[in-house]
């Protein structure tokens, strides 16, 4: 129990001593301070995770809001992620740390978006997960408008603005759904809205708000305007925080609000989801086919990878549901090392426009150039790598048609244990769509692989250049792609680590 | 023994006591020695602290608390404090000793003193606080309507004795509303008389009433017309307009004692007003359809109108005074409900914006020099001042956070879901929908002002030096830095005073 709370305090506490002394601290000690903070962090998350460890206790009970923490089988993987990114990113700052404000505000905003992204996945009741999820909303706008782009600083606020009032317009939309399942049930604790036999209009109304406010967080198509310029502005440590945790929560809120307490309701509004995750799919990509902005391009890549874990979860099924939740690691460590790499090559360039001609990667800094490689072969889904399991998975879900209720053995077997909740197996939907979504989700596919190769045409191939040492990545950006790198292909070889499940369902196929 | 008429007890009644007689003992001290400027705080403040400490006793003997109360098989109380009537009744001492700490009348350090000495001032506002504190206890409707204006009227003396310019023009104003809602309430009073037969807001009267068709009607006359008299009080659209035009031009504490103990009497009348009501059922009645259209209507108006204006706003006051409309909406919506989670849900909300708008005044207070009046406060005085003076920052910050429900200002999201959650359950889906767009216009209006906080740029402004606080103003900053810190650990606190 002390575990947890010590994985949430801590970044909370040295995160707010960071940015109440910022003007005080010398950077070396806020970066210290920071590392120490989140290496603290990770050990703690580890730790409670490996001895199961759980937080139940009332906490407003004229309301009926609990605080209940706890971590199982789909939220260890990305309390593992988020713990292990800051850590990465707080790393990644000590050496680029970008200009803009005092080292301990920005270390404090990472540790403070830490914090709560860590309560959202470790919650267990409804109001606290709000509360959590709003919690990343502030520091996040502080870090885009303080340290992003230092271009344009009216981009900068336009950017910063216009992701805090999409997300703030999704969670209270979620909110609203929320609080549906919380006055049906007089309790905001999950497990008792799981109990408390929800009617089926209840289910209905809440599953629907609850879709559409999360949506802007995933983002779906058409709700991800925010995303493109948010994650272009952001500094590099923002962008892959974004990337990597804060789409994450929306993914995760999904599976865990909608998915797991209206089952009934999420199962009609399901097909809506895959479709418009389908179109974002397509979208995301034909974008990426002619953005001249890499970093743009890459943000539009997350919209069309996130596209994938919504086709998934669309298929409500179980094959659906471990394909989301592989994909959401994989797309979190590719990402980020996407936005580590592009982040550095804007650092040097200035621009990453790709109109601009420029001397070929590969030949000045190889070990930049094998990173964007190895990140460009995750987005186009390389088997071996991580995201390929999600994304096949994901279209081999959709493709299969879900089994009937009629034909699945008696109510008993309806059952599947996910996690700590029971998962219903919805009813029929419609297999034509899902097919033609699968058959758009692969067209998607393919086309990623055309914007990816792209990519590696204008930036990594060219003509022979002198070989540029100085300029290659740093010790601090090879230790970042090393970790990265070498975690993108052991989940690309093992993907039942991230999800034990799901080597059962590989094996099955 | 002749048996007495009406039974009392002065303990429960002491809470509205202990302000009234403080302001006679500041008045008597001012005529005996009018030397002692200094002392006209400290009676003041011990009064306020009498006042809120025999809260606690209320809350112990019975719930709800009752005295005055007639004697006989028909045992009817005059007075009489619940839960909810608590919570107002803290608010009101609280806000009010925040607001005399801000102001700090006869102390050596300020030039903030108001027109008329130190002893009117703080006679002024032990007045209108013995009004607020007696509204939400207040059972009988020449109780009512003559607490109601006992918290109005010196509160338009205190805008008009103002420093800033125009402060007559503004107090007018009040003036003016203030006569026009008493119009307003003194024809609802006489209507629900007729209707009711009955003096005092009593359930048993109300059903006869509310059951008679004949009677039917004048009674939701009567409430239609105490709702717009009290329309007037809480700022709600469209009785709204006189808000900026006082809060320019008042001293900022004394705009902050418009803002939350005015508020605190303003909401009270109306949970009393409607309480015999709600205890009828109000809530699933189709005959009370249109008390609760109307109240829906006002509080969205409120919030839309109140959080598009203060999105343009320059003037910080203004955008308070444009804050306090939306806010009132906010308040007003659970209260369309009518159910009794919706009293208790519209309290907390109150509270919760009054600790919030408080933090904010009373940064607005420090960060303005005296010297500036309506007209030339700016937000650019605030740019850098997360440099200048993080701790003064982290105040505004907290306030701001509150008023616009983000976290870390855990409490102000608390607020927005309590009151959100009875409009939920009723499944009033279009005042969710406009509350979910308010929620994000709101964001707006807060942010915009957080936004040039924190704005690293050494504008022109930043260069002034740090304020010189006084310290009254630093004990009700460091008041309320602590009430909002620890309220956003354990918003529990708040709602549980409540319920």
């Amino acid at each position: 129990m002390g575990l947890i709370l010590t994985a949430l305090l801590l970044p909370a506490l040295v995160g707010s001593v960071l940015i109440l002394g910022a003007h005080r601290l010398p950077a070396r000690a806020a970066g210290g301070l920071a590392l120490l903070a989140s290496a603290g962090a990770l050990v703690a998350t580890i730790a409670a995770i490996g001895t199961g460890a759980r937080i139940a206790r009332e906490w407003i009970p004229e309301l009926g809001f609990t605080w209940i923490f706890f971590s199982d089988q789909i939220s260890a993987p990305l309390l593992l992620l988020t713990a292990g990114i800051t850590l990465l990113v707080v790393v990644h700052g000590l050496r680029h740390r970008p200009a803009g404000g005092p080292a301990g505000l920005y270390f404090g905003l990472i540790l403070l978006i830490d914090c709560g992204a860590l309560a959202t996945f470790w919650t267990g009741d409804l109001i606290v997960f709000f509360i959590a999820f709003e919690v990343v909303l502030v520091p996040m706008w502080v870090l885009i408008h303080r340290f992003g782009d230092a271009h344009d600083p009216g981009a900068r606020r336009e950017a910063a603005i216009r992701f805090v009032l999409f997300t703030a317009l999704g969670s209270s939309l979620m909110l609203a759904g929320i609080l549906t399942l919380v006055s049906a049930s007089d309790s905001s604790a999950m497990g008792s809205i799981l109990s408390s036999g929800l009617s089926s209009d209840t289910q209905m109304v809440a599953a629907g708000l609850l879709v559409l406010g999360l949506a802007v967080k995933v983002p779906i198509f058409p709700l991800h305007s925010w995303l493109p310029p948010a994650h272009t502005i952001a500094p590099t440590g923002g962008s892959v925080l974004l990337a990597a945790i804060l789409l994450k929560m929306g993914t995760y809120g999904l599976i865990r609000l909608p998915m797991a307490l209206t089952p009934d309701g999420f199962a009609r509004v399901a097909p809506v989801l895959a479709m418009f995750g389908v179109v974002g799919i397509v979208w995301g990509a034909l974008v990426c086919l002619v953005e001249r902005d890499l970093k743009r391009l890459i943000a539009y890549s997350s919209v069309a990878h996130m596209g994938f874990v919504a086709l998934a979860l669309g298929t409500n099924s179980a094959l659906g549901l471990q394909a989301a939740l592989v994909a959401n690691v994989a797309h979190g460590l590719i990402s980020a090392l996407l936005f580590f790499v592009v982040g550095g090559l804007k650092e040097r360039w200035g621009s990453v426009d790709l109109g601009q001609l420029r001397p070929a990667l590969r030949e000045t800094w190889p070990a930049l150039g094998f990173a964007l490689m190895v990140g460009l072969a995750g987005s186009l889904a390389l088997p071996g790598l991580a995201s390929f399991w999600g994304e096949f998975l994901a279209i081999t879900a959709a493709w299969q048609p879900p089994p009937s209720p009629a034909g699945l053995p008696a109510a008993g077997g309806l059952l599947e244990q996910v996690g700590w909740f029971a998962y219903v197996p919805p009813g029929p939907v419609s297999a034509g769509l899902l097919r033609g979504l699968a058959v758009l989700a692969a067209l998607g596919a393919v086309l990623a692989a055309a914007y990816s190769l792209r990519v590696a045409r204008l930036v990594w191939m060219g003509d022979p250049a002198p070989r540029d040492r100085d300029g290659d990545a740093t010790g601090t950006e090879l230790f970042v792609i090393v970790v990265l790198v070498v975690a993108i292909v052991v989940l690309g070889l093992l993907p039942y680590l991230v999800y034990p499940g799901s080597s059962v369902m590989v094996a099955g196929l | 023994m002749t048996p007495n008429l009406v039974t009392i007890d002065w303990l429960v009644l002491a809470p509205v006591l202990a302000p009234a007689l403080g302001a006679l003992v500041v008045l008597l001290a001012d005529a005996l020695a009018p030397r002692a400027r200094g002392a006209h705080l400290v009676i003041a403040l011990m009064a306020l602290g009498a006042g809120l400490g025999a809260l606690p006793y209320a809350v112990t003997t019975a719930t709800p608390a009752r005295t005055l109360c007639l004697t006989g098989p028909q045992a009817r109380c005059f007075y009489e404090s619940g839960p909810w009537g608590l919570g107002l009744q803290a608010l009101a001492l609280g806000g009010a000793l925040l607001v005399l700490l801000m102001l700090g009348p006869g102390t050596r350090h300020l030039d903030r003193a108001q027109r008329g000495g130190p002893a009117v001032t703080v006679a002024l506002v032990l007045t209108a606080t013995a009004g607020a504190v007696m509204v939400p206890a207040a059972r009988d409707l020449p109780a009512w309507l003559v607490a109601i204006e006992l918290a109005t009227l010196p509160a338009v003396a205190l805008v008009a004795l103002s420093r800033g310019r125009g402060a007559e023009g503004g107090a007018l104003a009040l003036l003016m509303v203030a006569l026009t809602s008493f119009a307003f309430l003194a024809v609802g009073v006489s209507l629900w008389l007729l209707a009711t037969g009955d003096a005092t807001f009593a359930t048993d009267t109300l059903r006869t009433a509310f059951d008679d068709p004949a009677r039917h009607r004048a009674l939701l006359l009567a409430i239609l017309f105490l709702l717009a008299g009290l329309g007037f009080k809480l700022s709600a659209v469209p009785f709204h307009m006189w808000t900026p035009q006082a809060f320019v031009v008042a001293d900022e504490p004394v705009a902050a004692f418009l803002a939350t103990v005015s508020k605190a009497a303003a909401l009270g009348a109306a949970i009393v007003m409607l309480a015999p009501l709600i205890a009828l059922n109000a809530a699933d009645d189709p005959r009370a359809q249109s008390i609760r259209l109307v109240l829906g209507v006002l509080a969205v108006a409120s919030m839309t109108l109140g959080n598009v204006v203060a999105l343009r706003a320059d003037d910080p006051v203004r955008l308070l005074a444009w804050s306090t409309i939306a806010q009132a909406g906010w308040v007003l919506l659970p209260l369309a409900m009518l159910t009794p989670t919706a009293v208790s849900a519209s309290v907390a909300y109150l509270l919760a914006y009054a600790v919030g708008t408080l933090a904010v005044f009373a940064v607005a207070a420090a960060v303005h020099s005296a010297s500036e009046g309506a007209g030339e406060r700016s937000l650019t005085a605030y740019a850098g001042l997360a440099r200048r003076s993080p701790l003064l920052a982290l105040v505004l910050g907290l306030g701001l956070l509150t008023l616009a429900g983000l976290p870390p200002a855990v409490i102000g999201v608390v607020a927005k879901v309590v009151a959100l959650q009875p409009v939920v359950a009723a499944g009033q889906w279009w005042l969710v929908a406009a509350a979910v767009v308010n929620i994000v216009v709101g964001i707006a209006v807060y942010l915009r002002w957080l936004l040039v906080v924190i704005r690293p740029g050494e504008a022109a402004g930043a260069t002034r030096v740090p304020v010189r606080l006084d310290p009254g103003l630093r004990v009700a900053l460091a008041l309320l830095a602590s009430a909002l810190l620890v309220l956003s650990l354990a918003p529990g606190l708040l709602i549980g005073f409540v319920r």
